[in-house]
């Protein structure tokens, strides 16, 4: 079963999203600013991170960079969730160093098959 | 909520907004779905599909309008999709209100939970509170809104009109301006509750606006809430920093303009209470000065004393306060003017020369290698009094020279000096100021103020008795002159009326305060027994020889009035033993059943300090002085 770290603070879109992943077969940890994030992720041993960009304390921008520059994180596959569809927002997720990037509102079915794209044999169910 | 991140897109800013609670309503939604399973959920789950649909639908009408290819959109156009968005919040409402009603036992634990997180992710779908009260426009019942009156500034007349539109809905008068100078020139004319004032301006920008009007006292207190658009943040942080409330970011959304308003409006209400109620805190404080100088007229505070709230309530005391106080006053002026006048009256008629006798010192003698004699002013049981110029200061006083008898032994003088010492300490308008206790070629002297005036015995004498005011006029600064001498520590013990000196302007000063304390003191050491001073202003306990406090000199008080207006002593007697007896038990006749027109209080007042014991008597000078001003 894979463990994905969810990097979240609005409350609703947490408890939402995690309450439908879980559904889905995941097992879901929530952080609520970018700091805890980057804590959570170094400590535990996630599969995959959903991170959201726009945070308190330190953004998920800046949260993905620190992950990425952490050896236990290096390789971690973090999809960026961003607020609204901007031009350049992809390649910007994707130079923060996002492997992908899904905008919000989350559309279950698409977030679902990008996670499983990157997950692999690791999915959910698998 | 939303993550609008500064240099965004407005359209795709808003469209998050409007998109996120639909994406809550279809999470939640499929959640519930997935959970009720079975055919006895057969009727719930259909209810939800509805919502579903509803929520696509309003997926749909978002997508329309906030299309991801558009950068901008027209406020006409944010209105049509609100007013679309009514349709589905309402379906999805009322599913929602239909399965919490006919929920019963839950058919799982999250549910009910769930229905309300659907229910609040509807609710800010549209940004109202919902279609009741966006159909009709808001009436001004609402505190809120009232009639406060907001000027928009901006030069896009399309947003211009969108806000006034909106405004006026929620029950504000709205005016408007096209452009800075506009502006400034409708609010010199017309300070309004609130200004909208756009940043983006030709010719004077809303920076230019702003600053203006926090520079003028006049109108520096209007909020100013700043009309921006979302890139603007450098704008936004300079308005801020000039003293604008708030800032409204373009497009408008509703929730958030009413939100602002609103709390502007009222944060702005609470500064003008303030204001208000220092203003009128200022008119209180000058009426209370008004009453210290004596220029308070009744009913100044007016407009303020019919306030219904705090501060009319001080101001209808502070009224009421002031009014006695000057009633009072005019009063006690109008007891004194009689009692000047009566005294004017003595001093023209009455013969005050002191005969020739046989006094030590002579007139134009210099006494004290300081003092030169000048008239004698009087002679009593403890010595003359003279008057006399003090060459060193060059000024008029009192010396009262002392028969060698009284002073004779050092005990004696040791306490009167101590007396004395005491006794200077009271500064009073009332009471006669002594100076100095010394001994010249074996002579002792007291060296006093000295008051040109005629002593109450001396208006007593001349004109018989006196009408009721100027007896409270003598009776009231005789009650002062107590008050302060009492609170020194100093009882007279021989207050009478010839120890009460009357200036031309009817001000009374009582002299010889601590000397009665020599003579008793003399007394007791020479002849045990012997009564020293004037037996008919003596309280009982004084007559016996008891230990006295103040309440001795209120019942000299109380004889002195009682002759004042009867023009008789309380008690009289041929012999000193009978008049001793008659203090000790008899009664006086009351005042009011000698004279006529005598108030029943002050007759009251009169017996009450008569009282054969001391405490049936007043219980301090001030207590009577309290009472002899309230007199009417």
């Amino acid at each position: 079963m894979a463990r994905i770290l969810l990097v979240e603070d609005n409350e609703m879109n947490r408890d939402m999203l995690s309450r439908r992943l879980q559904r889905k077969g995941f097992e879901i940890e929530m952080a609520v600013d970018g700091k805890s994030g980057v804590e959570m992720g170094r400590a535990g041993k996630y599969d995959l991170i959903l991170m959201d960009m726009s945070l308190p304390e330190i953004d998920g921008w800046e949260a993905t960079r620190q992950l990425r520059a952490a050896a236990e994180t290096a390789d971690v596959p973090i999809i960026a969730l961003t607020a609204h569809a901007m031009a350049g927002d992809r390649e910007k997720a994707l130079e923060a160093g996002c492997n992908d990037y899904d905008t919000k509102p989350i559309e279950l079915d698409r977030l679902l098959g990008k996670m499983a794209a990157l997950l692999g044999n690791e999915g959910a169910d698998s | 909520m939303s993550h609008s991140a500064p240099g965004s897109n407005p359209v795709a800013a808003l469209r998050h907004d409007l998109r996120t609670p639909v994406n809550h309503i279809v999470g939640y939604t499929e959640m519930l779905l997935e959970d009720l399973e079975g055919p006895e959920h057969a009727g719930q789950r259909e209810a939800l599909e509805d919502t579903l649909a509803a929520a696509r639908d309003a997926l749909r009408a978002i997508t329309l309008v906030l299309a991801p290819t558009r950068d901008a959109v027209e406020p006409g156009e944010l209105e049509g999709l609100y007013a679309r968005l009514e349709e589905p919040q309402r379906r999805i409402t009322d599913v929602v209100q239909t399965l919490l009603a006919a929920a019963g036992e839950a058919p799982t634990p999250t549910f009910v939970d769930d229905l309300h997180k659907i229910a609040a992710a509807a609710a800010r779908l549209v940004p109202t509170h919902g279609p009741a009260t966006r159909a009709a426009p808001t009436t001004p019942t609402d505190s809120t809104a009232g009639t406060a009156q907001v000027l928009v500034v901006d030069d896009e007349e399309g947003n211009r009109e969108i806000l006034q539109r909106r405004l006026e809905r929620e029950g504000y008068a709205v005016v408007t301006a096209a452009g800075g100078h506009e502006a400034l020139a409708l609010v010199a004319q017309n300070p309004v509750d609130l200004v909208l004032l756009d940043v983006m301006m030709p010719d004077l920008d809303g920076l230019a606006v702003l600053e203006r009007l926090k520079a003028d006292t006049v109108t520096r207190d209007i909020p100013v809430i700043m009309i921006s658009a979302l890139d603007d943040l450098g704008a936004i942080a300079s308005c801020i920093e000039a003293g604008a409330v708030d800032y409204l970011p373009k497009p408008f959304e509703p929730v958030i303009l009413r939100a602002r308003l609103a709390a502007s409006l009222a944060e702005k209400r609470f500064r003008d209470q303030e204001k208000d109620l220092v203003r009128a805190l200022g008119v209180v404080t000058a009426a209370a000065t008004a009453v210290e100088a004596g220029a308070y007229k009744g009913g100044q505070l007016g407009d303020l004393a019919q306030r219904n709230d705090a501060v009319g309530r001080l101001a209808r005391v502070m009224d009421r306060m002031a009014t006695e106080v000057g009633e009072r006053e005019s009063r006690l002026r109008a007891r004194l003017d009689d009692l000047k006048s009566e005294i004017g009256v003595a001093r023209q008629t009455g013969d005050f020369s002191v005969a020739q006798g046989d006094d030590r010192l002579k007139s134009g003698e210099t006494f004290a290698a300081r003092y030169t004699i000048e008239a004698v002013l009087g002679r009593g049981g403890m010595g003359t009094v003279y008057r006399a110029r003090d060459t060193e200061l060059g000024d008029v006083v009192a010396i009262k020279t002392l028969r060698p008898e009284m002073v004779a032994d050092e005990d004696s003088r040791e306490r009167f000096k101590d007396e004395i010492r005491l006794t200077r300490r009271i500064t009073h308008r009332n009471v006669v100021r002594t100076h100095h206790f010394g001994e010249w070629d074996g002579l002792w002297y007291l060296t006093m103020e000295y008051v040109e005036g005629i002593t109450a015995r001396e208006l007593l004498d001349s004109r018989g008795t006196l009408a009721v005011e100027p007896v409270l006029a003598i009776g009231t600064q005789l009650a002062q002159s107590l008050v302060v001498a009492h609170q020194t520590g100093v009882i007279h013990r021989d207050i009478k009326p010839q120890n009460l000196l009357l200036d031309a302007d009817g001000v009374l000063k009582v002299m010889d305060f601590g000397v009665a304390r020599l003579a008793e003191s003399t007394a007791r050491h020479t002849q045990a027994g012997m009564i020293v001073g004037t037996p008919t202003y003596m309280s009982p306990e004084q007559l016996t020889g008891e230990e006295v406090d103040a309440r001795t000199d209120l019942y000299a008080v109380g004889v002195v009035l009682y002759e004042f207006l009867t023009g008789q002593l309380p008690l009289t007697a041929p012999t000193v033993m009978a008049l001793f007896a008659k203090v000790l038990s008899e009664e006086p006749q009351r005042p009011g059943t000698l004279v006529e027109g005598v108030p029943a209080g002050l007759d009251e007042l009169i017996m009450h300090l008569l009282a054969k014991r001391p405490e049936d008597r007043p219980a301090s000078a001030a207590i009577l002085l309290e009472r002899l001003q309230a007199l009417a």
